[in-house]
This record gives C-alpha cells, sequence and structure tokens, in this order.
C-alpha cells in the first residue's frame, strides 16, 4: 500500500498531510486509502483517467466533498498539523483557509467588485480594507488591468478565461493558504488557458497550489510534484520530472506515454 | 462523463409540479418539409387553450349585455339588501375590500412560510426526509376547497370563537383590525378564520414554485459560496435567494392569482356578511365567494346576474394579470436549471 | 475584525474564536433549526383536519353509506358518488380529447410562435377560478340553451376546467420524448404519423397518464364548476339532461345543518371523508405513474 512519504521526506513541515483517506459513495469507493503531503510554496498536480477520483481528493481536502448527499470520509487530513475533520473544526472555517476554484468559471450574478469582496463582506471587513482587498486581489490574478479600474460591471460580461481569474481572485480575496484548482483551463480556449498557467507559476510564491488537470503536458509545465490516481487509489507521488521521465510504477509509465486514459 | 443531467436530476422528488409555468420547449422545431395533414390540422387544435379561453371571455362579456358595464366601484353597497336585490346599486368596494384583504394577508403569510419551507426542504433537511415532506405539501394542494371549508366552519371556527379570538382581541387590542367590538366574534367565521384558511390553501402551490425555482439555483454557485467560506445560510441569503428571485417573485403572483379566485372554501367561513368589517374577526365577503354564494338567486333576478358578471370579470382580469406577471417570471426558472447542471470529472 | 483573515499562523488556525464568527454560525444554526418549523405550522393543520374528518364520518360511516340514496334528512351518497362519477367521467373525456391532441400538437407541429402563444393560453386557462368558469357555465349552458340544470352542463363544465391540466402535462410529454428517439426513427424512413403513433405516444403515454389522473382528482374535488350547471337531485343520475347530484355539493349543501339535525352533517362529513380517501389514492397513482415515467426516460437518455 501507499507510503506516507512516498513522495520523499521534505526539508519543512507539509502545510497539509493526508492519511488513510477513504471515500465512498453510497455504491462505490471513490478514493481508496490515499496518503500524501503537500508542501508550502510549491504547485503538485493531480492527474489519472476520468473517474480516477482527482476531483473528489481536492474536495475532500477543504471539505467540499460532503456537500454532496450520501459521501461518506474516513481517515485524517492535517491542515498544519491541525486535523480539519475534527469534530470541532468547523468546515466553513477549513474552507477560508483552503480555498477552491472549480472546473467552470461561475462567477455570482453580481459586480466584479462584489464577487471579489463576497467573502470579506462575510467576515465583516471595513470598507477601506476591502477596497485595497479586491484591489490586490484583482490585480495578483490579472485582472485589474484588463479591467481598467472598471469593477461595477456585471462579472457575467467578462470572457471566458477572464470570468476564471475573475474566480481566483475572489478565492484569494479571502487569503488562504492553499488553493485547490479543479480543471480550471478546462473550459477555455489555449490563449486564456496560457494565462491560466502563467497565473498558477506565479501564484506558488505565496500558496500552496493543488491542480487537478487531466492534461499531462500542463501538470508538467506548472507543477513541482504530480501524483498519479488510478481508480480511486495513488498511484505514484513524486517529482514532475521523474514522474513523467522515470515513472517507477508501470501503471504510471503506460498513462503518461498515452497508452490509455 | 459529461453528458448533461436529466434537468431535475440532482435532490429530491423532481416531478415538476404540474402547474409550474410552461415547459421549457425541449422539442426542437420540426423539420421544415414535414408538410403532412396533420399538422395543417394541427394547428387549430393547438391554439384549443386559446381558444376555450377566447369563449370563456367572450360569453361573460355577452352575459354582462354591455350595457351595465360601468361599474358602480364607489355604489351605495350599504343600501344593499339580499332579500330584495333587484333595483339595488351593486357597489364592488366592499367585496373587492374583503378580496384585498384575504388575499393580502394570506399571501404575506403563505409566502413567509413558503419561503422558509422550501429553503428547509432545498437546503437544511436531508434528501430523504425532504423528498416525504415534498410529497406532503403537494398533497395538501390536492384537498378540495369544500373540506377546508367545512374543518374550517364546523371545527374551526367554534375555537376561533371561543379561545383563539378573545386571547388575540386581549393581547393584540391596540393593532388596527384586532380589536373592535366584542360582538364582532359571533361564530367564529369571519375574516381572521378565512384568512387562516386560504393561508393553507395557497402554500402548496407558493411552496411548490419556490422550491422549484431555489432548486434551480446552478450546483456550482452554491458550491462557489460554501468554498468562499460562506456558511450554509450566507449562501441562501447571499446566492440562492438572489439567483432565484424572479421566480420567487412569480410564486407571490402565481400565489395571488389563486388566492383572488377562491370562492368555496371562503363561502363557507367568512360569513358572507356584507358589511365595512368592523375587525378581522368580522364577517366579510370576496368577489369570488360573493358570486358563489349569490348565483342562484340571480336566476330571478337579471339585474343581479349582470352584476355578477361583471364581478366576474373582474377577477377573471384579475387572475390573469396576476397569471401572466407570474408565468413571465416563473419561465426563466427552468432553463436556467438545465444550463448549470454541468457534469464533473 | 480582520483577526480572522490570513494573518493567523499556525495550530488554532482553524479554531475560529472571533465574535463574529461565532454570531456568523449561531444564524446558521438557527436557520437549520427554525426553518423547518414552518413545515410543522403548515403540516399539523393538514393532520389535524384529515383527523377531524375521520373523528365524525367514521363513527357512521357504513357499506350502507356508499350504496343509500339519501332519504329525508339522512340515508348514504349513493346519488353522489354515482352522479360525481358519471360527471367526472364527461368531464374526463372531454377534456382528454381535447387537451391530449391540443398538447401534442403544440409539442409535436405547431410552429414555435403558435406553440408559445398556446401553452400562455394553457396556463392562463389553468388560473381561470372555478367560480368564473362556473358563471360561464351556468349563463351559456343553463340560461341561453334553456337546458336547465343538467349533468351534460355540469360535465362539459368541469371539462373546461380540467382542460388545460391535461394539456400541459400531455405537450410537457411530448416535448420530452428524447430527440435521439425522433432522430432515428426518422432516419429509418417513418413518416412523421408513424413516428408519432409508433414511437412518440408509446413513450409519453405514462406522463399523460399521469397528467390525466392530477386532472381527473382536481376535477372530483370541484364545488363551483358544478353547483350552478349540474343542479341537485336527491335520486341517481337519471341521463344527460337531467340534473344531478355530486359529493362536494353534498359537502356545500349540509355543512352548515347542525350536528343534531338528523344527519345531514354526518352526511356531508362522510362525503368530505370519501373524498379525501379518492383523491389521495389519486395522487397516489400520479406518484407512482411518474416515478416509472421517469425511470423509463431516465434509462433511454444515459
Amino acid at each position: 500500500m501507499t507510503e506516507p512519504e512516498r513522495g520523499g521526506p521534505r526539508g519543512s513541515d507539509p502545510i497539509l498531510s493526508v492519511r488513510h483517506l477513504t471515500v465512498r459513495a453510497p455504491n462505490r469507493t471513490i478514493l481508496d486509502d490515499v496518503s500524501l503531503d503537500f508542501e508550502d510554496r510549491e504547485v503538485a498536480a493531480i492527474i489519472g483517467p476520468s473517474g480516477c477520483g482527482k476531483t473528489t481528493l481536492v474536495r475532500a481536502l477543504n471539505r467540499m466533498a460532503e456537500v454532496a448527499p450520501g459521501i461518506r470520509i474516513e481517515g485524517s487530513v492535517r491542515y498544519r498539523g491541525e486535523e480539519i475533520y475534527d469534530p470541532a473544526v468547523n468546515p466553513v472555517l477549513v474552507r477560508q483557509r483552503i480555498g477552491m476554484v472549480f472546473q467552470r468559471p461561475v462567477p455570482f450574478p453580481m459586480s466584479i467588485y462584489e464577487n471579489v469582496a463576497f467573502g470579506l463582506r462575510l467576515q465583516g471587513i471595513d470598507e477601506e480594507e476591502l477596497d485595497r482587498t479586491v484591489r490586490r486581489s484583482l490585480e495578483q490574478a490579472g485582472l485589474w488591468k484588463e479591467l481598467d479600474g472598471d469593477v461595477e460591471r456585471s462579472g457575467l460580461t467578462l470572457s471566458g478565461g477572464q470570468q476564471q481569474r475573475l474566480c481566483i481572485a475572489r478565492a484569494l480575496a479571502v487569503k488562504p493558504r492553499i488553493l485547490l484548482m479543479d480543471e480550471p483551463a478546462a473550459s477555455l480556449d489555449p490563449t486564456a488557458t496560457q494565462r491560466i498557467e502563467e497565473l498558477i507559476f506565479d501564484l506558488r510564491k505565496e500558496y500552496a497550489v493543488i491542480l487537478v488537470t487531466h492534461n499531462m503536458q500542463q501538470a508538467a509545465r506548472v507543477a513541482e510534484r504530480t501524483a498519479f490516481f488510478y481508480q480511486g487509489r495513488l498511484i505514484e507521488y513524486s517529482d514532475t520530472h521523474q514522474l513523467f521521465e522515470n515513472p517507477r510504477e508501470k501503471l504510471t509509465e503506460s498513462y503518461v506515454t498515452g497508452r490509455f486514459g | 462523463m459529461d453528458e448533461p443531467h436529466p434537468p431535475g436530476d440532482r435532490s429530491g422528488p423532481d416531478r415538476p409540479p404540474a402547474f409550474l409555468g410552461p415547459p421549457a420547449p425541449a422539442a426542437p422545431a420540426p423539420p421544415r418539409r414535414e408538410r403532412s395533414l396533420g399538422r395543417w390540422l394541427g394547428s387549430p387544435l393547438a391554439l384549443a387553450p386559446l381558444l376555450l379561453l377566447g369563449i370563456v371571455v367572450a360569453v361573460l362579456a355577452i352575459a354582462s349585455e354591455g350595457q351595465n358595464f360601468g361599474l358602480s366601484f364607489w355604489g351605495p353597497v350599504w343600501a344593499f339588501n339580499p332579500t330584495d336585490p333587484a333595483g339595488s346599486t351593486y357597489g364592488i368596494a366592499l367585496f373587492a375590500l374583503g378580496t384585498a384583504i384575504t388575499a393580502g394577508a394570506a399571501l404575506l403569510l403563505a409566502s413567509g412560510l413558503s419561503l422558509a419551507i422550501s429553503i428547509a426542504l432545498t437546503v437544511y433537511l436531508p434528501p430523504r426526509t425532504s423528498r416525504v415532506l415534498t410529497t406532503l405539501t403537494d398533497l395538501l394542494a390536492g384537498i378540495p376547497s369544500v373540506v377546508y371549508g367545512i374543518w374550517g366552519f364546523v371545527v374551526l371556527a367554534p375555537y376561533f370563537a371561543s379561545s383563539l379570538e378573545p386571547t388575540l382581541r386581549n393581547a393584540l387590542g391596540w393593532l388596527p383590525g384586532f380589536g373592535g367590538p366584542e360582538s364582532a366574534i359571533g361564530g367564529g367565521s369571519g375574516l381572521l378564520l378565512g384568512i387562516f384558511i386560504l393561508t393553507l390553501m395557497v402554500i402548496p402551490l407558493t411552496t411548490a414554485v419556490m422550491r422549484e425555482s431555489l432548486r434551480s439555483v446552478p450546483r456550482e454557485l452554491v458550491e462557489a459560496g460554501l468554498a468562499l467560506g460562506a456558511t450554509p445560510w450566507e449562501v441562501v441569503r447571499r446566492v440562492r435567494l438572489r439567483v432565484a428571485r424572479r421566480g420567487l417573485w412569480g410564486a407571490v403572483f402565481l400565489g395571488f392569482g389563486r388566492a383572488v379566485g377562491e370562492s368555496v372554501a371562503l363561502a363557507m367561513v367568512l360569513g358572507n356578511t356584507v358589511q365595512f368589517p368592523p375587525s378581522l374577526y368580522g364577517g366579510s365577503s370576496t368577489i369570488a365567494s360573493f358570486i358563489f354564494t349569490q348565483l342562484d338567486s340571480a336566476f330571478f333576478y337579471p339585474e343581479l346576474l349582470r352584476a355578477l358578471v361583471e364581478f366576474a370579470l373582474v377577477i377573471l382580469i384579475l387572475t390573469i394579470a396576476f397569471n401572466l406577471l407570474g408565468q413571465r417570471a416563473v419561465s426563466e426558472v427552468r432553463p436556467r436549471a438545465v444550463a448549470g447542471a454541468g457534469g464533473r470529472a | 475584525m480582520t483577526a480572522v483573515v490570513g494573518a493567523a499562523e499556525g495550530p488554532g488556525d482553524l479554531q475560529g474564536s472571533a465574535a463574529r464568527w461565532r454570531r456568523r454560525y449561531a444564524v446558521d444554526r438557527i436557520m437549520r433549526w427554525g426553518l423547518p418549523l414552518a413545515l410543522l405550522v403548515v403540516l399539523a393543520p393538514l393532520f389535524d383536519m384529515i383527523y377531524w374528518i375521520a373523528v365524525r364520518a367514521l363513527p357512521t360511516f357504513t357499506l350502507a353509506t356508499l350504496t343509500t340514496d339519501q332519504v329525508g334528512l339522512g340515508g348514504g351518497l349513493y346519488a353522489m358518488i354515482v352522479g360525481s362519477f358519471t360527471l367526472l367521467g364527461l368531464a374526463t373525456g372531454f377534456a382528454a380529447a381535447v387537451g391530449i391532441a391540443a398538447g401534442m400538437y403544440t409539442a409535436e407541429y405547431a410552429p414555435p410562435p403558435v406553440a408559445r402563444w398556446a401553452r400562455v393560453a394553457g396556463n392562463l386557462l389553468a388560473g381561470i377560478p372555478a367560480i368564473v368558469l362556473g358563471y360561464f357555465g351556468y349563463y351559456a349552458l343553463v340560461l341561453y340553451t334553456h337546458w336547465g340544470y343538467t349533468t351534460l352542463a355540469g360535465g362539459i363544465t368541469l371539462g373546461v376546467f380540467m382542460v388545460p391540466f391535461i394539456y400541459r402535462t400531455a405537450d410537457l410529454a411530448f416535448a420530452n420524448v428524447p430527440s435521439e428517439q425522433r432522430e432515428a426513427a426518422l432516419a429509418m424512413g417513418a413518416r412523421p404519423g408513424q413516428y408519432l403513433t409508433r414511437v412518440a405516444w408509446p413513450i409519453a403515454l405514462p406522463a399523460i397518464l399521469s397528467g390525466v389522473f392530477l386532472a381527473m382528482a382536481i376535477g372530483l374535488g370541484e364545488t363551483a364548476p358544478l353547483l350552478y350547471t349540474a343542479g341537485w337531485s336527491s335520486t341517481p343520475v337519471a341521463g344527460l339532461f337531467q340534473p344531478t347530484s355530486f359529493l362536494t355539493g353534498a359537502i356545500w349543501n349540509f355543512y352548515d345543518y347542525p350536528a343534531t339535525e338528523g344527519s345531514f352533517q354526518a352526511l356531508a362529513f362522510q362525503a368530505a371523508f370519501l373524498l379525501l380517501v379518492l383523491v389521495i389514492g389519486l395522487n397516489v397513482v400520479v406518484q407512482a405513474v411518474a416515478e416509472r415515467y421517469r425511470r423509463r426516460t431516465r434509462g433511454m437518455r444515459a
């Protein structure tokens, strides 16, 4: 079975460490005894064929998996040493620390400003701080210049790629430490995809990014480390270069060389 | 993996209530060359609903005989003598007041309760519980008006008269409508009981429309809200209610149309008095309930018959107006629901 | 205020001790437990109603209630049951013929603008208050025709009332037939008429049936379209041009008799009980049929 240290021990404490995580739906096991660590200020990619459980994994990392009915979760996920599945921990706070960007860009039907301010308003941030954070988040997402300061128009008027970056800005505004991204470029054209990839590359300076992708080139371009999942199991987790160029497992090799999936 | 979910595939019982707005026209237009006999024969058939609607309106318009259409809205209705209606002036004001009070208050109560129920059903209750309770609330819609009426008159009215209304009068007498003379309480039939019954009768409709509107909020928007650290309630308030706004208003309009048209149950519990109600405990009549109780004597008094047809036209126009408003709002609910149900890996 | 955001380092990050967080969490709890109470407010009266109607009806409810005529101040519901089902039969025949045909043509043949208007009209027709239709029936079918109160007038008026409910489900049922089915049938050389009768009709039938049952459940409970069209008679319906009694009419006619005077009020409660049983039964059938239909079309799309 998967060793906890499969990716090799790292210098510092991991920001997120997953142990024996099992996720079950009513009629099947989606994730089976997964253990791995994620480091701060790194991009980790999760790859694998459709239905391998990669989306479920990231959703289990900020307690979004339990939003769907009938999902049962066992095992442990520690965020900087704290168990996020501790009954005393509220999922809402976990999600503030561990942000998420979805496959399809989903701006709320409100202004760009209100989209970014959404999470902050919940926390009762004062207006001045709000303005500053909204602006900084839009800058981080590379959207501020393109908007030319016009943040009052509806978020739905933006192009697909811009909408997705708006969603990233929205997630950054709540100041998470970790950003989970579930196929953030899946519905975008190549140019918009490239912008998102550049953005992910930059985000690494401040955040831990966990990126689910079915695009192996994308994983190779942006991620330091890559985990390969197959049928709900973690098959291999190592440096991206090693995983693509010199995989330890046969299964990984046949996947990255395109023999299935 | 990426096939679109069938529209209602997500949670709860997904039979769309039959009265929920026009269906999304899912079928593509048939190819141009299909000029079969059926198509030509069919066009007037497709218009059967329009035709029936037209016939009903035309008959009512003919029945009013054109001559008396200037309604005496503020006519001296208090001179009205039920035992000798011929020759009296039939003002609609008091009946319109009865309709406004009962339908308005019932809608206010029903909207609040329905909103609470639909949020509980779509957000907070576990799916299985939600399914059972949805069936039960839908069942309320099927219960005949007369059954509500007899229950209200025989079971509730004595209770209203003996304990609820005196208690309310003592406790809330300072509120307009809740005070008034003690004699107004009478046998329990009256506005308060009418409002109570009408609220129960409207709730299934408003609940079904509100529930489907909330359910059609794209799941991704809800999840995006949760992922930003919002509590489920904050997602309701800031995302769901906002996105479903039009459908929720549609529910209120459709409910109002239903409340304005209710006749039988109100005729049984409202006391059928023609008076300016001294308080909420006093008797009243609505436009619809008055038609219902007077139509049999109208046979002998052509003038009453004409007055009643104008009453009928007034509520017909009101219900058509509110139904059009409601439909416009609700028709936007379903297509968006489909667009929002994208697949995920 | 900003303590919750970002700055916190190390363990305790997930504890959320700030006062604001406690308030947000408390509001969510209140809603989680408070909102379902509204269901109680609505369902308690439902059960109270069913309870009281059963209590008032059952002690005197025997087989004779169903099989004997109303005699003087007592007797049974036989005439009303026969009348109700005769009226319902006439109405369903009329409404199903018009509603299904119109629904089929709206979904399959009508050009989009016609279909749109037809749907709007259907919904408006459904919104017409029953008493307005009652007046319509009274004026057009009782007075104008000089028929007087007749079973036929009652059946037609009730039928007009039921048309939109059947029409809408029929429209939806045909529109919901997966378009692949149509394409496959036409690709195999079926004429549109053949596609309708051999492919679309069998697929849509369960949904249409559930619409018909639903309309019957609604029609069975109506009073206002019937009182001034079908009239009243204490003997079973004698012909289409004779007046007839019906179950809802029994409630309306007898509900305000004092409970002591004969058994008129008991008769009203027995009719109410019978109506509840029939309406709930029909609703169960509707649910079952709809469930079956859902499974069928779902399998087809997968």
